[in-house]
């Protein structure tokens, strides 16, 4: 089997050696090979991990969490592998572990950060199986590709069930996390913010999922809602409720990054809380930081180094990346469904100052051809907004455009992402949002790079 | 006196699926710009029907669990919304709103009883039909597009269509027909959401829903650039 493992490493490298000369992103290209050459090489490789294993799924977050998780894990001294680009189907999986094994097929590390796709976590599972898992949300996303979220969690628990062993680390403030946690008869822990916070201004007008008990069918009581169904909840009938917090962030501030405490109880059930501060910006990036904060406790780690690892954070991957192009400040971050529209545009809103957006929406495979979820995304709040111009481009322009028009919000349609960029930078306010959904972030973001350094 | 058009979401907690919601901004919008008095009821699972309230009726699209708790609270008032229909209300009925209204929606060896208002029945069938859809109704001179994503088949008895198919699948695998119109009651498979891009097919259901009201609609032409872009642009996906 040496021989096998060896040709898939050299054929991965080749792949991805030969893609990039072509200008491609060749990292799931080269998993698929990789795996055709030797069916069993993530097998092999992922069994050659000292540690743990801890896979991310949910619908928004994944990339961001499991990135920092990592960064969190290496920084107590640990090798981790990771799949940072977001290619989170079987090939990127494979991808992630065979490009860092020796010619020799040896990987060398402690922990394997891997975030997975909901749909695809069946088919990653019976390659190896996870010591645990993050579940950051469920909302709905790309229905003509998933299907609905019922489908979703189906997927899900299909895969969970082929790794008995594996605990959940939950946002208990999920509705649909939990009661997948619960269902699943997996050991779970959940984190969340128990509170309402006072800073944060949500739309009152988001789809919210999950309203009727997936145990007995009666709708769920709601004390608040943070935003989408995150929220405080209870079933007046079968009892079924917001499950008790092992990680819990309280004393909330949005102002200049985001501060908040994590309030950690231990198992003797005495709470230790901790301070944290970073130069993320956004509401939701407190789950994200939670997750990783939780999985880091989980697996036994002080994590005294964390507090440099925030602050020092880059956004990159356009999730809230900062570009400067000429005077002109631009921020790119990804909005790809409802749920994580809505929370861009309360992010957007924190900024009072005067600002242009531009929306950029594409209908591409990856995207979902259905582009009918841009009407549950509440637009009517950037007419609050101080918004001076708004320039809509991308694929499905002219549907977006038709969606501010019955927002009674004034657009102007410009086809090329390029044109749409050079027109804010002419007649611009010189602060520019500029949204856009999963296949325009690649092309927008080098885009952005290459004009900052003309 | 100045006119007013009510108009009733059923159950927008449970039917939302595929931005509803659009469909009834897209309604009431186009109302308020010809001065015309809008008022949007969401009716809540909890709450009874009062039909004789609205001039407009939604019914959206939601997963195959929803429907059948829908379903099973329609049955109730299966005689009032028949009442409705019959009268001329305005019903407008997409994806899995518009599988309710027949005779029964067989899924496997389930059959989900209809709401028995058009002669129709759904069963499903092999695979999802899913894609961009253009068809051409003789109700509106322009074509129809949007979004269909639907494992129910269709079958029509003794009532039109809504329109011919163009490109896509339609009620079932034949792709020849697509929709439902009896009276006043429009079902489609089209969402994306439905109305906003086909802005012929709102003020045709508005103008029934007025005529109805008030004996005639005059409808103002409104500026619809827009609309036509985005719609041109959808034929050509399809």
């Amino acid at each position: 089997m040496g021989f096998r493992r060896s040709l898939a490493v050299i054929t991965a490298r080749s792949v991805n050696f030969i893609s990039r000369m072509m200008g491609k992103q060749g990292v799931t290209m080269a998993g698929k090979y990789a795996l055709k050459v030797y069916p069993n090489l993530l097998k092999d490789l992922s069994s050659q991990v000292r540690e743990k294993i801890i896979v991310t799924c949910g619908t928004n977050g994944k990339t961001t969490t499991n990135n920092m998780m990592a960064a969190f894990i290496k920084s107590e001294g640990k090798k981790v592998i990771i799949n940072s680009t977001g290619s989170n189907m079987l090939a990127g999986v494979v991808s992630a572990f065979v490009l860092s094994a020796s010619l020799g097929g040896k990987i060398d590390c402690d922990y394997a950060c891997i975030e997975v796709d909901e749909a695809s976590a069946r088919r990653v599972f019976p390659h190896f199986k996870p010591d645990y898992m993050v579940l950051t949300n469920l909302f709905r996303d790309q229905l003509d590709r998933y299907g609905e979220i019922d489908i979703t969690m189906n997927l899900l628990s299909e895969a969970l069930d082929m790794a008995p062993d594996c605990k959940l680390i939950i946002n208990a403030d999920d509705v649909l996390a939990a009661s997948f946690a619960k269902k699943s008869g997996h050991e779970f822990v959940g984190f969340g913010i128990d509170k309402p916070c006072s800073q944060f201004r949500s739309s009152e007008n988001e789809i919210r999922e999950g309203r009727f008990c997936l145990f007995c069918g009666s709708e769920l009581k709601y004390d608040f809602y943070h935003f989408s169904q995150l929220g405080s909840y209870a079933c007046p009938n079968c009892g079924f409720k917001h499950p008790l917090l092992k990680y819990n962030a309280t004393d909330v501030s949005l102002s200049k990054g985001l501060k908040f405490a994590v309030e950690e109880k231990s198992d003797s059930g005495d709470t230790k809380k901790r301070a944290l501060s970073s130069n993320y910006r956004g509401f939701y990036n407190i789950y994200n930081i939670l997750a990783s904060y939780a999985c880091g406790r989980e697996l036994k780690f002080d994590l005294n180094k964390i507090d440099k690892i925030l602050n020092n954070f880059k956004p990159e991957n356009g999730r809230m990346e900062s570009f400067k192009v000429r005077d002109c400040n631009i921020l790119l971050n990804l909005a790809k469904n409802p749920a994580g529209f809505n929370q861009n545009i309360s992010s957007v809103m924190e900024d009072e100052s005067e600002k242009d957006l531009i929306v950029v929406i594409n209908d591409n495979a990856q995207d979902g051809h259905d582009i009918s979820w841009l009407w549950d995304v509440d637009f009517e709040r950037f007419a609050d907004a101080n918004v001076r111009n708004i320039v809509v481009s991308g694929l499905r322009a002219y549907d977006m455009q038709l969606r501010f028009k019955y927002s009674e919000i004034e657009s102007e349609a410009v086809m090329g992402v390029e044109d749409a960029i050079n027109h804010m930078l002419k007649k611009g306010s010189k602060n520019l949002y500029i949204l856009v959904n999963y296949t325009a972030l690649f092309s927008t973001r080098g885009l952005l790079k290459g004009m900052e350094k003309r | 006196m100045e006119k007013h058009v009510k108009i009733g979401h059923l159950y927008p907690d449970l039917l939302n699926l595929y931005g509803d919601r659009g469909n009834i901004r897209c309604l009431s919008k186009r109302l308020t710009w010809r001065n015309i008095g809008a008022e949007v009821k969401e009716v809540h699972i909890d709450e009874n029907v009062n039909f004789s309230e609205y001039d407009i009726v939604l019914l959206g699209g939601g997963s195959d669990r929803e429907q059948k708790l829908v379903c099973d609270r329609l049955a109730a008032q299966k005689k009032e919304f028949k009442a409705f229909v019959e009268d001329g209300g305005v019903l407008i009925a997409i994806c899995g709103g518009y599988q309710l209204l027949g005779a029964y929606y067989q899924i496997g060896k389930d059959k989900i009883q209809g709401l028995e208002l058009v002669d129709m029945y759904t069963k499903q069938g092999e695979g999802r039909l899913i894609g961009n859809i253009t068809i051409q109704s003789d109700i509106v001179k322009m074509p129809l597009t949007g979004f269909e994503n639907h494992g129910g088949r269709t079958y029509l008895g003794d009532v039109e269509p809504l329109g011919k198919v163009i490109h896509g699948f339609g009620n079932n695998d034949s792709k020849e027909a697509e929709g439902v119109i009896y009276k006043n009651v429009v079902g489609t498979y089209l969402h994306g959401p439905l109305l906003p891009k086909n802005p012929g097919l709102s003020d045709y259901l508005l103008s029934k829903a007025l005529e109805r009201k008030y004996g005639d609609a005059n409808l103002t032409p409104l500026d619809d650039k827009e609309e036509l872009m985005a719609n041109e642009y959808a034929q050509k996906l399809s």
